[in-house]
Order: structure tokens, then sequence, then C-alpha cells
């Protein structure tokens, strides 16, 4: 129970810090997930028994499982691997490490509707499917650009 | 012997191109004749009977290039290649319109696939062959010009939606039947089951309405009319939509008793010949009435294949050949009239008996056939199937009702047929000079319009035709004679009274004329498409706008909803759960909760950067107890290194970052907390309903039991990266040196952020500006500390396959002194590391392969080699772990080097001026500008 408390709330602050604006939150954010993660695969070898695994002969009635951990070892090191590349990624380029977009998407397609409108000083039209069309076309050119 | 009729085909196909290409127009006259002689020997060759053939195609599915020839096959495979070759020697006086390659390659290219559909007995290759007919109709009609580019696009897309249905069609039987044969398929007893018959005819019939445009499908057809002449020749009379006829026909034997089949065909045949006649009757173009016809024409032919006996099935086939006739030869005829004279318009056309009298008589005996008057071929096959449509299954009324309804499409048929004569001999004389066409024009064309009244005058060499493809295409074996006089009976009256009707219809025409003109349709099916196709689109693009985004935040919201949503619906599914394994909580792990959530608590408040790296730096700590109280040494050991290193490289970073966040804005934050609250509550939920619900996996239990004899170590863990499981451990030593590489490409190709500039000014001669000075303690301490970590880490190496430790945790340690050099360094310069990181990376990563290759002495890959060296055992494992040591102090050095100084080329760049203080500018100039 303790375990997946802790896995929750390292998620918690995962995501939230993934949904942020800033690449270097975004790191962050990362850094969490995949200590949550790395929580979950040892809590699939159970928490119950909690022995090192080290020695001759260990005991299994009282030893964790050896496999969850040597899978999280090799997880975290990975991890740290790709941290490293998107902090790299993080300071390429110019200004600062934002990550928005500078104009929402979503109002992309309505402002260049307006502005093929305008341009034309022509109502799109119903009655001709190729107008039609070819209005769209431009659109989705324009959305593009 | 029928492969060499569809190789003979294709090699037409294959030199039309060029042909085209060395002649222009003129490879008419040796493609057109070359596709006629070879319909005329495969219709000698077909009394021999030919043995239907098979070759090796796709064996693992089961699907054979199989051919066969019956006289269904036949029927259509001499109008696909006698036909051809009428338009094809037609077109070589006719076309305008260059590049006549492209033409004549994709016209013969269309032979080829309607020959291969026709003699198929494969579903699956009957299913390709009908795809090629699709796209050469697309890429022919698309080929007249920038007008033609929406109707092609509109062919395309329903006509390939209909080859879809034929796809699941085809897959349907042969996942049903377990065969692609197609007479296989056709002499399964699968038919039997209602529920399969029923699917497959739905689909077939869906096929086949898209292809043959019958309702609702009808639109692309007289769409497609801005073809060139000779393609809507070939395109109405024999190929394309007689391909859905085909198709039909050939399926009639299995389903022509499904009264769903029945139903659909005659309601949906019916229903197009009646608005197709209709629709053309109310035009002025010839060729558009002639679209229109066609689309008529082919309802009534659908309708008749619906009936589904075998004199129906035959009186199908013949007007599938008087239809074939009278429309290439209409069509073609056409294409004269518009050449010779300008337009196609029967309001402007007038008085051509006078002009061009043999054009006029051809497309008067054409036209006659198509209205049904003896003693043309037209009329016997609409007498043939007023007979089929008396004796329609069901109660006495549908046969009264379909036989009604075909007798007014036939009225309708008649009056526009006539409408179309008049137009062309009435009126007054064009006012243009018109001259005759030459014969050499006239001659493919007279071909088709003569047979029509020949056959119908002595039908008798037709005759095996038509009642073969009747009896192969209904199942029952089915003879007779084609005659026009079969004595006074129902149909003869029918036919009597439809030329009466017509007559009427032609006599006041006018008046007819104006009755329908404003009778337009409400709907026009086209813009259906067109509104179907842009929505479609649009909503494509709504659904990319989505992603279509450089933001992160975006792209890594999709799957953390969704996973979210997984878990709600495992929430709500989940019931029975096995009880909890032993006691899985200690009293000190809430000791760990209240540390996490105090540190994740303060990385999500964190305002500036320094913070939060710190605050992530306890949650690091805290995992790390985590992993500590479950009785992972090896991992809790690696975790403290790792999260060393990394606040060390993210400090390196900072100089280059904004000191504090930005805000974030109040819809993000709730919105970004509300994910994160739900994906945090579905991860508590899930792992504690999955996990410590079992005692120890039986994997676990083999490595705990057997480490000591399988490997020598014991410490499991190691064991299990390095022998158990060393290939895993080689790949991702592998993600790890790609991952090095990959930094160093990064910050090589493109630019850092530069340095922010301090807020501090620091006067020249203050003593924070002597850098040495000021790192004095932290070098006497890296002094005596550097050389302790190398011994550390190489003691953490060589005990790791025994006790905590091994190649990942000894090259940590070895990182972190290299960053405790580093951070005591009192220039960037200074603090870049010598150690050639590359080189490490990849020189690791050999000596893991190496020693993986070694294992092939005993047995395989990776499998370590155990030997005593003076009493000491050593195993090849440890060398492989000595690779991985490599490539991960390869990696921090690199990445530490890469990150935290300049870049090669800004030092090069900076060392260029012969100064003196030069190395130790970047860090004054950091500090002061």
């Amino acid at each position: 129970m303790t375990l997946a408390l802790s896995a929750g709330i390292l998620v918690t602050g995962a995501v939230y810090l993934m949904l942020q604006r800033g690449m270097l939150r975004v790191v962050l954010g990362f850094i969490l997930l995949s200590h949550a993660v790395n929580l979950i695969i040892m809590a699939a070898g159970g928490t119950s028994r909690r022995g090192e695994p080290l020695g001759a002969d260990p005991d299994p009635a009282v030893t964790a499982d050896a496999l969850p951990q040597a899978f999280v070892l090799t997880a975290i090191v990975i991890a740290f691997a790709i941290t490293i590349f998107m902090l790299a990624l993080a300071v390429a380029g110019r200004g600062d490490d934002d990550t928005d977009d500078l104009i929402p998407v979503h109002s992309q397609p309505d402002m260049d509707v307006d502005a093929d409108a305008a341009a034309s000083e022509a109502t799109p039209s119903d009655d001709n499917p190729a107008e039609t069309l070819d209005e769209f076309a431009s659109e989705r050119e324009g959305g593009q650009s | 012997m029928l492969a060499t009729f569809l190789i003979a085909t294709a090699a037409v196909a294959v030199a039309a191109p060029f042909l085209g290409q060395a002649m222009g127009r003129r490879a008419g006259w040796v493609l057109g004749p070359a596709l006629f002689a070879l319909g005329v020997a495969l219709w000698v060759a077909s009394s021999s009977n030919p043995a239907p053939e098979s070759y090796t195609w796709i064996p693992s599915l089961g699907v054979a290039f199989s051919l066969r020839l019956d006289g269904l096959g036949l029927m259509f495979s001499l109008l696909v290649l006698l036909v051809g070759g009428a338009v094809l020697t037609y077109s070589a006086r006719h076309l305008t319109v260059a590049p006549h390659g492209n033409f004549y390659g994709l016209m013969s290219l269309f032979a080829f696939a309607m020959l291969g559909l026709v003699l198929a007995d494969d579903v699956v290759l009957l299913f390709l062959m009908w795809e090629i007919t699709t796209f050469c109709s697309f890429f022919l009609i698309a080929r007249s010009g920038p007008p033609a580019r929406e109707p092609a696009i509109r062919t395309l897309l329903v006509t390939g939606a209909g080859g879809l249905a034929l796809l699941a069609a085809a897959a349907t039987m042969a996942v049903t039947v377990g065969s692609t044969q197609l007479t296989v398929i056709l002499a399964s007893d699968a038919w039997n089951d209602t529920a399969f018959a029923a699917t497959v005819a739905v689909l077939l019939a869906f096929a086949a309405f898209a292809k043959s445009a019958q309702f609702p499908f009808q639109a692309w057809l007289p769409d497609a009319m801005a073809a060139a002449t000779p393609v809507s020749a070939y395109l109405h009379a024999a190929a394309m939509v007689k391909a859905g006829i085909y198709l039909l026909m050939r399926f009639t034997s299995v389903l022509g008793e499904l009264p769903l089949w029945n139903a659909m065909l005659i309601s949906v045949g019916l229903l197009t010949a009646v608005m197709g006649a209709f629709a053309a009757l109310r035009r002025y173009d010839l060729k558009s009435m002639l679209a229109y016809s066609t689309v008529s024409q082919l309802g009534f032919l659908v309708a008749a294949i619906g009936i589904g006996t075998p004199e129906a099935l035959v009186a199908a086939a013949v007007h599938t050949v008087a239809h074939a006739l009278f429309k290439s030869a209409l069509f073609l005829l056409t294409g004269i009239i518009d050449h010779q004279t300008g337009t196609r318009d029967i309001r402007i056309l007038g008085r051509l008996h006078t002009t061009m009298p043999a054009t006029t008589v051809l497309f008067g005996l054409a036209a006659l056939s198509m209205a049904g008057v003896p003693p043309l071929l037209g009329f016997m096959s609409k007498e043939g199937i007023f007979a089929a449509f008396l004796t329609a299954p069901g109660p006495a009324w549908v046969g009264f009702t379909v036989a009604t309804l075909g007798v007014l499409a036939a009225v309708l048929t008649f009056g526009y047929a006539s409408k179309m004569v008049l137009g062309i001999i009435g009126g007054p004389a064009m006012t243009k000079p018109v001259k005759e066409a030459a014969p050499i024009y006239l001659f493919p064309v007279a071909l088709p319009a003569l047979a029509g009244l020949l056959v119908g005058l002595w039908p008798a060499p037709v005759d095996r035709l038509v009642y073969d493809a009747g009896a192969n295409a209904s199942g029952t074996p089915v003879d007779g004679y084609l005659s026009l006089w079969h004595g006074v009976n129902t149909p003869l009256v029918m036919s009597l009274l439809v030329m009466a009707a017509g007559v009427g219809l032609a006599l006041a025409r006018t008046r007819v004329d104006r009755f329908v003109e404003p009778l337009a349709s409400p709907i026009s099916a086209l813009r259906i498409v067109d509104k179907a196709r842009v929505g479609i689109i649009r909503f494509g693009d709504r659904m990319g706008d989505i992603t279509r985004t450089d933001s992160p935040n975006r792209h890594l919201a999709v799957p953390i909803v969704s996973l979210v949503i997984i878990a709600g619906v495992a929430v709500a599914t989940l019931t029975d759960l096995p009880a909890i394994v032993g006691d899985p909580t200690r009293p000190f792990d809430w000791v760990l909760v209240g540390l996490l959530v105090i540190g994740v608590a303060g990385a999500i408040a964190a305002r500036s950067r320094v913070a939060a790296i710190a605050i992530i730096g306890i949650v690091g700590f805290g995992v790390t107890l985590w992993f500590l109280t479950l009785g992972a040494a090896d991992v809790a050991l690696t975790q403290l290194l790792v999260e060393i290193l990394t606040v060390v490289v993210m400090v390196l970073l900072l100089r280059r970052l904004p000191a504090t966040f930005r805000k974030a804005s109040k819809r993000r934050a709730v919105g970004a907390g509300m994910i994160a609250a739900v994906a945090g509550a579905a991860t508590t939920l899930a792992v504690f309903a999955f996990t410590g619900r079992r005692e120890l996996s039986p994997a676990g239990e083999y490595f705990l039991r057997e480490v000591k004899t399988d490997t020598g170590g014991t410490n499991v863990v190691n064991t299990i990266l390095v022998d158990f499981r060393a290939l895993d451990t080689l790949g991702e030593i592998t993600v790890l040196a790609m991952a090095g590489v990959a930094v160093l490409v990064l910050v090589q190709s493109r630019t850092l952020l530069s340095s922010k500039s301090a807020r501090i000014f620091v006067s020249p001669d203050s003593p924070l500006r002597r850098e040495r000075d000021n790192a004095v303690f932290l070098r006497t301490l890296s002094r005596l500390v550097g050389p302790l970590t190398v011994v550390l880490s190489l003691f953490f190496l060589l005990r790791g396959h025994n006790a905590p430790g091994g190649g990942f945790i000894a090259a940590l340690i070895g990182g972190a002194g290299v960053a405790l050099i580093y951070l005591a360094a009192d220039s960037d310069e200074s603090a870049r590391s010598r150690l050639p990181a590359l080189a490490l990376i990849g020189s690791g990563v050999v000596l893991a392969v190496v020693t993986g290759l070694l294992g092939y002495v005993d047995q395989s890959f990776l499998r370590p080699l155990h030997f005593d060296l003076f009493t000491v055992h050593i195993s090849t494992a440890v060398v492989f772990d000595v690779g991985v040591y490599l490539v991960v102090i390869g990696v921090v050095v690199a990445s530490l080097n890469l990150l935290g100084t300049p870049t090669r080329r800004a030092m090069r760049d900076l060392d260029a001026p012969p100064d003196a203080e030069a190395p130790t500018r970047t860090a004054s100039k950091e500090q002061v500008s």
C-alpha cells in the first residue's frame, strides 16, 4: 500500500510537471516518472519479502525478488542517459527552454479563413463543389504555412 | 493457353506507351488491330474448350494465379478485346491531345486488367485486376486536363470504396470456404449458410453497384464524361462498368435464389434504369445523354440479373452484348460529330443527314438498337428482359410491378433515343459548313453499329456465346436460340406498347422538353460525395491539429490520458483479485511516503530553477531509501550515484537558463493538476491491485537457488545483469552509448543557449574574482578524494559479482570522482576532463561484445567462461562488467564535458586571438558581462 501510494504521488508530480511549459520542468517530470516506474517494477516483485538477495544460498521465503531489482538497476542508468539527452535538448537552440508554440494551434485555421476571405473579397459559396474544395485547399495550405 | 492470351495483351500494354511515344496517335493503327486480332483468336481458340491453368503465386496464402475460360468469361473477354480494338483503331484518327503514349499505355493496360478480371479463377487475382481497372479509369479521366481532375477523384473515391467491399467479400469467402479459388468457392456448400450468403451478397452488390454506377453511386459515371471520347466509349461499353455486371453474373449461380439478392438487384436496378433514362431525357448534350443512358441501361441489366433465372441471365447476356455494340458506336459517333461540327448540343446540331449521311445512318442504327426497335439486336435483348421481368420471384404483383417499371424505363429510353436522332437530323441546317468524316475515321465505328443490325438479322453466330454465358452465370444448363419472332406473346405486346408510347414521346418532344426541364433533382449526389470528402479531410485536419505542434505537452498528454482511461475501464471491470500475500507494509515506509509528498509538492511549487533541481534531489534520495528498505542495495547505490550526477549536470546547465520558471496560466495549472491527480490515483490503484498478490516468481526463485552453482557469484542482482540476462545488459549499454553519441552530435550541430548574464557586478579587484584561490578547498579535497574514488571504483567493480557493486555502480563512483574534479576546477578549460569519452564508450561496447563472442567457446553468445587462476575463481562475466564500466564512465565524462563547458568549436574561437588571457576569458566574461 505504501509503495502504491509512493508511486501515485510520484506520478502526480511527474504528470503535472510534464504538462508545464519550460523544457527543464518537463525533464524534471520525466525524472519523477522514471522514479515512479522503477518503484512499480519493484512492487511487481512483492514488498513483503525484503531480504537482500546476497549470499550463497538465500532463503526464498524472506529474500526479495532479484529480477525486478536487476531491471530497475538498468532502468535507472538508461533513464540517466535519456535525462542527459533531454537536458541537452533543453539548452539547445535560442531564447530559453520554453516549449510552447508561438500561436496556439487551434486558432490557426480560423485566422486563415478570415485572411483568405479578406484577400479574395469573395464569400465562400456552397453551390459549387469545386469551389468549396478549392477554398478548403487554400485554407489548408494557409494553415500549414 | 489462357496465360498466353493474357501475356499477349500485357505485351500490347507494355509496347503501347513506347509506340505512342514514337508514332503519336497513329499507334492506334497497330494497337487496335492487335487487340482485335487477339479477340478473334480467342474466339477461335475457345472452341477447343481450353483447360483451366494455375501458376504458383503466393503459395504461403494458398493464392494462385489461376485462369479459366467459360462461356461467361468468353463473352466478356470478347467484348473487352473486340470493342477495345475498335476504340483504339478509332483513336488513331480521333486523338488530338498529347501525350499519346500515356493514353495508349493506359487503355491497353485497361484491356489487360479487364481480360485478367474475367479470366481470373482466384478471388485475390480478381480483386487485383478489379483495382487495376479502377486506377486505369482514374488516370484516363484525370489526363483530360484540369477540369477532369475533380471528376477523376470522385470516380476514384466511389469505385475505390466498391473495391474495398469486393476485398471484404473476397476475404469473407476465402476464410469461410478455405480457398481463394473461384471455382472451389462457387462449388462450396457454405452458401447454404444464409448469414454468410447474405453478407457476401451485400458486399458484392455494393462493389458492383459502385463499379457499374447503380443507385446510390450513379453519379460518378456522367461526371466522368470529362474524359476523352474513346475513354468514355470504352468505359461505358466494354470495360469498367461491365466489370460490375460481370461480378453480379458470376455470383448468380450461388446467390440467384437468395431473396435479399433478388430484392437488392431488382429494386436498385429498376430505380437506376428509370432515373437514368429520365435524366438522359432532360439533357441536350449528346455525350451527357449517352452517359445517363449507360446508367439507365446498366440498371436494366442489373434488374435482369436480379431475376436470377437461366432465361433472365441469357437475356442479360444478350443485352450486355447489344449494349456494348450500340453504346460504343454511339459514343464514337458522338466523338466524330463533335470533331466535325465542333458541338455536341442537339439544339445546335441539325440536318446532319444531308452533310454527314454515313455518320447519321450509323448513328441512327445504333440509336434504334438502343431504343429496342426490330430488327436490331437491342430489340431482341429487350424482349428477353421483358420476358424475364414477368417471371420475377415472389407474389404475382411483383412480376407485374417489375414489368411495368421495365416498360417505363424502356419508353423513356425510346424517348431519349429518338430525341438524339431527331436532334441531329431535325431543326435548321447548321450555319457553319460541315463535312462528312473520312471513311477511315468511320470504319472502326461502323463495325459495332453494323454488328447490331447483322446479329439482329442473323443471330446464330452469337447463340452459343450468350446461351453459354447465361448457363455459366445461372449455374443451370439452358439451351435455345435467339430469334426476332417468338409469336404473339406478352413481351411482344410490351414492346409494341413501348414503341407506341415512345413514338408519342418523340412526337410531343417539345412539350416533353418543357415538362422535364425544370424537374431537377433537389439532391446532387456529386455534392454529397464532395461534401463527404471535404468533411473527411477537414475532420482529419482537425484531428491532425491536435498533434501539429512543437510543444511536447500535447504529445505527452495523449498517452497519459489514454492510460487513465484504461485504468478507469480496469477499475470498472475488475472484481475478483487474489489476496495480498504476507505483510507488504513496514512502519518506516510511511516516513518515506511523507518524504516523497514533501519532495513532490516542493518540485511542483518551486518557482526558481535552482530550487526545483535541489528539491528533485530530495525526491531522488527518498526513492533511494525506498530501494534500500526493499532490500535492493545495488539499486539503492545506483540510484544515489545517478542522483548526484544528474544534479551536477543540471547545475551545469543552469547558467544557460532563466532563473525562474514562466508562471503557468491558471487554465494550464488547473488542467495539468486535474490530469495529474487522476493519473496519480490511477497509478496507486493499479499498483495496489496488481502487485503483492503472489509468492516469489518462479524466475526469481530460480535465480536465488541456482546463483552460486550457475555463476559462481553470490550477488544475485549482479549475476542477472552480467550472466543470466547479459544480453539485456548488452542492449542497455548500447542504448547508453547511443545516448552519449546523440548528446555529442546535438551539442556540436546546434548552438546552445548563451549563458545568462550575472546580476551582480563584481569588481575586478574583488577577491571573489580570484577563481583559483576560491576553489582551494575543493581542489585540496579532490586531490585527496580523487585517487580514493579511483580505488573505490575499482574495488566495487571487482567485488560486484559477490557483493553490492558491479560495473554500473563502479562507473558511477568513478563518474562522481570526475564530477568532483570538474567542480573543483578554476576554469572551464581546466575543468574539461582529458579522458577520451567516445573512445571509452566505443571500447566498452566492443569489449562487451568480444566477451560475448568468447561465449561461443562454451555453447553460446554471452555465456560466461569460468576458470581458476591461482586458486582465484575468475569468470568472463567480470570482463563483461568492465565493458559496462567503460561505457557508463564514458557517457558521464561526455555529458560533463559537452554540457558543462563551451563546445570545442566555441573554445577554438576563443583560443584564436593570440592573447595570454584567452583560456580564462570565458569564465570571467560570464561573471562580468
